[in-house]
């Protein structure tokens, strides 16, 4: 039989992290509360709703008193719709790995369900709100966590918000001589920009339309 | 003596695809490098937010070449987590079958491409052999060759057909025959192991704290998983041990270590295929018709404003993620904002920091040994 992680150790992992978070940040505007998805197999996850305020903080805290060492993904969104205070959204990805270094002839085989405390892997999803503007910018964690580096280009390449700190900010995935303040997933960027109808609908004009015409926004 | 930048890439065979490394070298040796990505950069994630749920499922094949359905797979689960689907349990291990298939496959595309780095040709065609076996199984899955476009958000698209259970275990009992091959032909052999052993160190706290994971950390000494972290799917249910490697130095896991880690992975992916073809629910000489529900679910088309749906996921390079956002276009139609967390985006700069201090020579052997994907890379 397979191994897993089970959900009493999933559950009392997150409890105690979201007890540290509140205990550490309670009224200083951050929110963290554990989530349990509804598939699956009903994990559950730390989500934390951060300021940019309290962002480095919270980063330092997680990475050095809860032991979160790895960050999966840092992703970016616009909201050209959305209320005011909520212009832009960066969301981050983090996890807990029960990951020490070994010495040479040695490995660890970790038996999960014999996992306890800081060992229990752990999901940790961060959002922080931004206003609305031309410049949203963040703190940047790359020194806190190396794999955040590459991430933040990222975010900055395609999404256009800043993060304040970052050393060697550059283009990575769009050519370098690119436009100053041309971020291709900002919403104003229609992928269908021509009358979307005619363009991929009805090459041929037939005057078919899609299912949804008219109810595209 | 004077340094210089030279540039390897972006048409250097140790590239694997079409990027850019810049070393800046004295000598022989490697002081800085600085690799360019970007060259096949196809904007995945905008062209997502215009298609719906299952429109985007081929664009997730084609992230990956050598692992398509890996790729699939990783996005149907965050698509579920979004949607809110509960998948049938037949079709989990349909599933599960498919992705450990896929990871078979890709690691032997990797061993192919990686030997003529270290100078052994014969086991490129060798490779390259017997992934044709695993390819042709997929075929029956998906009905093409590479790309199978094969899981759908909440199920999958076909049942497996009849006599696909006999077929797979014969192919994997020649093909566990056939690794035994492998193994006498690289360990026994001096070129392979002088070009392996002792270079491309990397340390297991480094290495997560960098973002690379899967069995490159696995090589260095620790058995984490996704697959038992964050359990999915039904790899609780069937039969096999995480691979893990004993690192060789106190520089952590080499070359060798890693070339290890995915052998001994690709042995656990054939246990675990022929156990669940064992343990499948309804038997696996049945053949459900397609729609049936107990290989597909019922989902919703739409997704809500504000909800959002994501899912770690163990591809045959480290951990995937999908990030997705409901309430797009077509009230909910399509998603709002879609984000891949490519694991060989964020391995390929550690590895280029890695190389520093090594030959030139060992260039080739070092990138090629973390099984860099460039597709996935650029999306």
């Amino acid at each position: 039989m397979g191994m897993a992680v089970t959900s009493a150790q999933n559950k009392s992992a997150v409890d105690a992290a979201v007890a540290a978070v509140m205990d550490r940040f309670g009224g200083t505007g951050i929110e963290a509360t554990s989530v349990e998805r509804t598939t699956g197999k009903h994990a559950s996850f730390l989500r934390i709703v951060s300021t940019t305020r309290q962002w480095l903080g919270l980063a330092k805290f997680l990475r050095f008193d809860l032991g979160v060492n790895h960050c999966s993904m840092v992703t970016g969104t616009h909201f050209p719709d959305g209320p005011d205070e909520r212009g832009w959204e960066v969301a981050y990805h983090f996890m807990r790995m029960p990951v020490k270094d070994q010495t040479p002839g040695t490995c660890v085989e970790h038996d999960a369900a014999s996992l306890s405390g800081m060992d229990i892997p752990l999901e940790v999803e961060v959002f922080i709100p931004l206003a609305k503007g031309d410049s949203p910018a963040v703190d940047s964690v790359q020194s806190i966590w190396v794999g955040a580096d590459w991430n933040e280009k990222e975010t900055w390449d395609l999404v256009g918000i800043d993060f304040k700190g970052h050393k060697d900010m550059m283009r990575v995935l769009n050519p370098h001589d690119s436009p100053l303040g041309f971020h291709p997933l900002q919403k104003q960027h229609k992928l269908r920009y021509h009358d979307y109808n005619e363009m991929y609908d009805d090459p041929q004009g037939f005057e078919r339309k899609p299912t949804d015409s008219g109810l595209v926004k | 003596m004077a340094q210089m930048w030279i540039t390897m890439g972006p048409q250097h065979p140790m590239t694997h695809g079409l990027w850019t490394l810049r070393v800046k070298v004295d000598g022989e040796t490697v002081v800085d490098t600085e690799p360019e990505l970007g060259y096949i950069h196809r904007g995945v994630e905008k062209i997502c937010e215009s298609r719906d749920f299952t429109q985007i499922i081929p664009y997730c094949d084609r992230l990956c070449y050598a692992s398509a359905m890996t790729w699939a797979h990783s996005y149907c689960y965050a698509v579920e987590d979004l949607l809110e689907v509960d998948v049938p349990e037949r079709a989990e291990y349909v599933r599960l079958i498919a992705v450990e298939m896929q990871r078979i496959a890709s690691h032997l595309m990797w061993l192919g491409a990686y030997t003529p780095d270290v100078g052994n040709l014969t086991v490129f065609v060798w490779c390259l052999r017997d992934r044709e076996m695993f390819l042709d199984l997929m075929q029956e899955l998906g009905g093409s060759r590479m790309h199978y476009n094969f899981p759908r958000p909440g199920g999958i698209k076909r049942d497996i057909p009849p006599g696909f259970a006999d077929r797979a275990r014969a192919k994997i009992a020649l093909f566990l025959e056939r690794m035994k091959e492998y193994e006498l032909l690289l360990d026994e052999s001096t070129i392979f192991l002088v070009r392996t052993q002792g270079v491309g160190h990397a340390k297991a706290e480094d290495m997560v704290n960098s973002g690379v994971t899967g069995p490159n950390v696995r090589a260095a000494g620790v058995n984490y998983d996704v697959r038992w972290a964050h359990p999915y799917s039904v790899y609780d249910e069937v039969d096999w041990t995480p691979s893990v490697e004993k690192p060789s130095s106190v520089k952590g896991a080499d070359c060798y270590d890693r070339y290890r880690v995915r052998m001994t992975e690709m042995e656990e992916s054939c246990r675990m295929i022929i156990d669940a073809l064992d343990k499948i629910p309804g038997g696996s000489d049945t053949t459900y018709q397609s729609g049936d529900e107990k290989i597909i679910a019922k989902v919703p088309s739409r997704a809500p404003e504000g909800a959002t749906g994501h899912h770690h996921f163990e591809d045959s390079r480290g951990e995937s993620m999908f990030y997705l956002q409901g309430g797009g276009e077509g009230r909910g139609k399509y998603p709002y904002r879609v984000s891949i967390r490519s694991p060989m985006f964020i391995t390929i700069p550690f590895v280029a920091k890695t190389m520093i201090g090594y030959k030139i020579a060992d260039i080739p052997a070092i990138m090629g040994s973390f099984d860099p994907c460039i597709g996935e890379t650029d999306r």
